[in-house]
């Protein structure tokens, strides 16, 4: 009983203090990992959405004030729900970028559609989250069958790829990501062989040797870098010399920390662009160089978009919408960002599926462009 | 499938298998003298994998080493594997079982505890070492050494292959010619009588827990060298080499090496025949089998009768 009073003091005063102000400022919040495991790939996306909020607020040409509001999910379903709350809780915000991964999306995705408070994922890219009616998800970014798409698209446009074996690691991503590659391979009419090896697999040699005796052209693997690194070991051992692709879970640069010589012209595919070598982002990477003291990682820079369209949307809507107003706007948009064009159809997936290639050259992860481009 | 694929996959068959084979001893060995099943064996073997980590960062192998310098970096990391490995064995046995003993708990409680004494280990090497995973600094260039009846044999694989038959044979020896082996025996055979012999049995026990620690230490650097180390390392190959020790006859040495063999080459052909998702299908498919004919497996006797 004692401790009751000044926990209801307590409460008053929190409510007392975002009513108070509500009107004056505008809040746009991130839910991701800012904390546990994946904190890296979580402050690449929370950096560009600070960068564009210090920017708008800086400029002088919006009569609102921007604060940004971090909701940290640890990148786990269950903490997904504590960190959307938060940022439905608070009054005063009116938009929110992400959640970052589709485990925490599945989670948050309704309580936002309830309090109806838009969500834009900058990166969650597992194709049935748009397929479940959250009310005001949208997703902007391709998803995994774009990247699938994307693969069978530049192999079959290579000379000399007849014939491709596609491998996937036994996990959803891995999955959903070479069910979609095979189809479409299988469409363009490459002779396709399709294997599975599990990610915890304890000797790659057995699958290496099967690529290699197949004597199939080209590989796609559907998995992470942890499991990719000793199985290009094997290839490379085995004389695999045909062409090796893979997706996003493959693009970090631990993939050559282990894998060193052998990951040597492996071609990665991701929805992301490289800030720092794109021609209409470079600007930007050379301010959030500045800013942080560091270059943009994945995601940044398309981070840093999506924050710009919701603050377009803010001014043009009087500087201070209602929720309801701002995901209708939103879902609507034509928005020209640095990185692409974002606009979303009726289920709030993403229009725009253009894929970006990388390959691995001289033990960095070099930047190649659109694949659309590649193929010509 | 043809010869020369047969070939080609006992080879892979026969390198893992020796890995299984040299893990298995360290369940055979503990569980014949105390009739515990040492789940955090698997701990043991994924320590050996950061023992030669460990050491080989210190020692820094040079960018292209000679053919002598090679065998110096390999034979330091199978030392080095092998000291944590008999370390970690041996605070094991002092720290979590030891105490168990001498208080004459239930065997459920071992089993128990065993099992918590593997969570245990792994997760604290994930703090100590990080949760990715660490490639095995470059020792040698991993080129074809040699063919057998058209199977090519990597450098690798000839290590593996080579240090788990030495391995092999010095356990054998150890157990079945020498003082410490007959401590050994007499333990596993009656502990009483043993010890009205003037057996120390703590120290049998304690010899034991190093000497299987030591095999799971080399076996895990082996296995990091072909792979990659990480903390999460030892579970499957661990789960895998138990089975292998079941199929052999748990509690026979000689039986722990045909086990593992046995399982390696069922999961190479099973791999080669339906692919890689059914590994541990074909596999333990195959113990099952064994298991319902021969209950004892394959071999069926434990330590103390082998003599």
């Amino acid at each position: 009983m004692r401790l009751a009073i000044p926990v209801a003091a307590g409460a008053l005063l929190l409510t007392g203090c975002s009513s108070d102000d509500g009107g004056s400022t505008i809040k746009i919040a991130y839910q991701g990992p800012l904390s546990g495991q994946n904190v890296g790939l979580g402050e690449n996306m929370e950096r560009g959405i600070q960068l564009a909020i210090n920017e708008a607020n800086a400029s002088g040409d919006y009569d609102f004030e921007l604060e940004y509001f971090a909701a940290d999910d640890q990148g786990s379903e269950t903490e997904a729900t504590t960190a959307a709350q938060s940022a439905i809780d608070d009054s005063d915000v009116v938009a929110v970028i992400g959640p970052a991964f589709s485990g925490p999306t599945n989670v948050s995705g309704p309580l936002y559609g309830q309090a109806g408070l838009a969500a834009v994922t900058p990166s969650a890219t597992n194709p049935t989250l748009t397929e479940q009616d959250f009310g005001t998800f949208l997703r902007a970014v391709p998803n995994d069958n774009a990247q699938g798409a994307a693969m069978a698209d530049f192999l079959s446009g290579q000379d000399g790829v007849d014939s491709v074996m596609v491998i996937d690691d036994v996990t959803p991503y891995g999955e959903g990501l070479a069910d979609v590659a095979e189809a479409d391979l299988t469409e363009a009419g490459v002779d396709i062989r399709r294997e599975s090896v599990p990610q915890d697999t304890v000797d790659y040699s057995n699958a290496a040797r099967t690529v290699v005796e197949s004597g199939v052209d080209a590989l796609v693997y559907a998995g992470y870098y942890e499991a990719l690194a000793p199985f290009t070991t094997r290839l490379n051992e085995a004389g695999f010399d045909g062409i090796g692709i893979s997706g996003d879970g493959s693009n970090d640069d631990e993939l050559i920390n282990l894998a060193g010589d052998a990951a040597e012209g492996w071609y990665l595919t991701c929805p992301c662009t490289n800030a720092a070598e794109e021609e209409g982002t470079q600007e930007f990477a050379e301010r959030y160089q500045e800013e942080f003291d560091q270059a943009p990682g994945t995601y940044s820079a398309e981070s840093y978009d999506i924050a710009n369209m919701i603050i377009e949307q803010i001014a043009e809507l009087g500087g201070d919408p209602s929720r309801e107003d701002l995901y209708n706007a939103l879902a609507g948009v034509e928005y020209q960002g640095l990185t692409k064009t974002f606009s979303f159809d009726e289920n709030g997936e993403f229009t725009n599926d253009a894929i970006f290639m990388y390959q691995v050259e001289d033990g960095v992860i070099g930047y190649l462009g659109a694949t659309e481009e590649l193929i010509g | 499938m043809s010869l020369s694929d047969i070939w080609d996959v006992l080879v892979l068959g026969v390198v893992l298998g020796s890995l299984y084979a040299v893990i298995a001893i360290g369940y055979t060995l503990v569980y014949g003298v105390l009739q515990l099943l040492n789940f955090a064996h698997s701990e043991v073997f994924m320590s050996g994998g950061f023992g030669g980590v460990i050491a080989l960062t210190i020692v820094e192998p040079v960018a292209d080493p000679s053919g002598l310098q090679s065998v110096g970096y390999v034979l330091l990391g199978i030392c080095a594997g092998a000291v944590l490995g008999g370390a970690v064995a041996f605070g094991l046995e002092k720290a979590a079982y030891q105490p168990l003993r001498r208080r004459n708990a239930p065997r459920l409680v071992f089993l128990i505890t065993a099992i918590g004494a593997s969570f245990f280990l792994y997760n604290l090497a994930g703090k100590l070492f990080g949760r990715y995973p660490i490639k095995m600094p470059t020792m040698y260039e991993n080129k074809k050494l040699f063919e057998v009846l058209g199977a090519p044999v990597s450098v690798t694989q000839f290590i593996i292959v080579l240090a788990g038959v030495l391995m092999l044979v010095t356990v054998d020896i150890v157990v079945n010619r020498t003082k410490m082996g007959s401590g050994i025996r007499a333990v596993a055979q009656d502990p009483e009588v043993a010890s009205l012999m003037g057996v120390d049995i703590d120290k049998v026990v304690s010899r034991t827990f190093v000497l299987g620690g030591l095999m799971g230490g080399v076996a895990g650097f082996l296995f990091g060298t072909n792979l990659q180390v990480e903390y999460t390392m030892g579970f499957l190959p661990g789960i895998t080499a138990f089975a292998a020790a079941v199929l052999g006859g748990i509690g026979n040495v000689r039986g722990a090496m045909l086990g593992g063999l046995t399982l390696g080459v069922v999961e190479s052909f099973t791999v080669e025949i339906w692919g890689d998702a059914w590994r541990y299908v074909g596999a333990f498919a195959v113990l099952v089998l064994v298991l319902m004919f021969r209950p004892t497996g394959l071999l069926g006797e434990r330590v103390g009768r082998t003599a």
